[in-house]
């Protein structure tokens, strides 16, 4: 299944705004099973020297698939077969920690697509803005399409 | 190098897969609904990449103050299936300046209970405030 990837390079899609809201942040600790209590005890989130409950090291999944591309989204975009898609990379910068109450704009957009070792690699890379106009989180994530079917010994997250 | 306690997490469930689906959004039902996992080859539903990546993120902000976090990064190299019971290991690995300030350079792995590298991943923290220094409030 060999496509011409060039076409998605630069593809951005619509910007999109995201409240933080401290109860989204306790179910998804709960949902990693993380009980650090920075995350659903504001009181000792304080003492701790943030803000307000501050958000995991991986929550902004959320923002982009609850307000921006879904899963959904990305494989009609990108025209992807979705049994045969997997996470390969994952990665984030961090400015300032954004918690509860913070209004997040976000921006996606496809900065690379190729295809190696029988699959189509795309990158995508997510900025993330607070009320202030501050950037204060930047997420890379390569997405595999496998070419062939997957086999449950190999393969990726 | 120094290395920094292990955290064992509990064997992951089907449950807990649907948790993590309605809590990140991420509804692929490739790591939900058996029948479409089977549909595409495998012998069940896999667990999110980014669950295995959050599981690294809680190590992560158990070893360091959530706010001198500057940068983590993961390779996935394994599919992880329900019943399988994962660690996060790491260590420092060097001493490093980037943009004005001393950093740790770290490197981790998740492994489930056999060692199969599920992750590999490296992240750079801030330091701190050197010792002796005033104490100074942090201001996320």
């Amino acid at each position: 299944m060999t496509k011409d990837l060039s076409k998605y390079v630069g593809y951005t899609f619509e910007p999109y705004a995201y409240r933080v809201e401290a109860g989204k942040i306790r179910e998804f600790a709960l949902a990693i099973g993380d009980d650090n209590p920075i995350y659903h005890d504001r009181d000792v989130a304080q003492q701790s020297g943030f803000r307000d409950i501050p958000l995991p090291p991986t929550f902004s999944t959320v923002i982009e698939m609850w307000a921006g591309p879904s899963f959904e989204h990305l494989i009609e975009v990108l025209e992807l077969d979705p049994l045969r898609v997997l996470h390969g990379k994952q990665r984030y910068d961090y400015g300032s920690v954004i918690c509860a109450g913070d209004e997040i704009t976000a921006c996606s957009r496809i900065v690379a697509a190729e295809s190696k070792s029988r699959m189509n690699l795309f990158t995508l890379v997510t900025e993330y803005a607070n009320q202030q106009g501050e950037q204060v989180l930047r997420a890379e994530s390569v997405i595999i399409e496998m070419q062939e079917r997957m086999r449950a010994k190999e393969g990726k997250g | 190098m120094k290395e920094l306690p292990i955290l064992h997490k509990q064997a992951i469930t089907h449950t807990q897969l649907v948790r993590y689906a309605g809590a990140s959004g991420d509804f692929n039902p490739i790591h939900t609904v058996v029948p479409v996992a089977k549909q595409a080859g495998l012998q069940d539903v896999i667990a999110h990449g980014m669950l295995v990546m959050g599981f690294a993120g809680q190590a992560l902000t158990e070893w360091f103050p959530r706010q001198y976090l500057r940068s983590f990064q993961v390779r996935f190299s394994r599919m992880t299936y329900p019943g399988e019971q994962l660690s996060v290991s790491g260590q420092l690995v060097e001493s490093m300046v980037r943009d004005g300030e001393e950093r740790w350079l770290g490197e981790l792995i998740v492994t489930n209970q056999t060692g199969e590298a599920k992750l590999k991943g490296t992240f750079e923290v801030w330091k701190g405030e050197p010792e002796g220094s005033e104490n100074l409030p942090l201001i996320p």
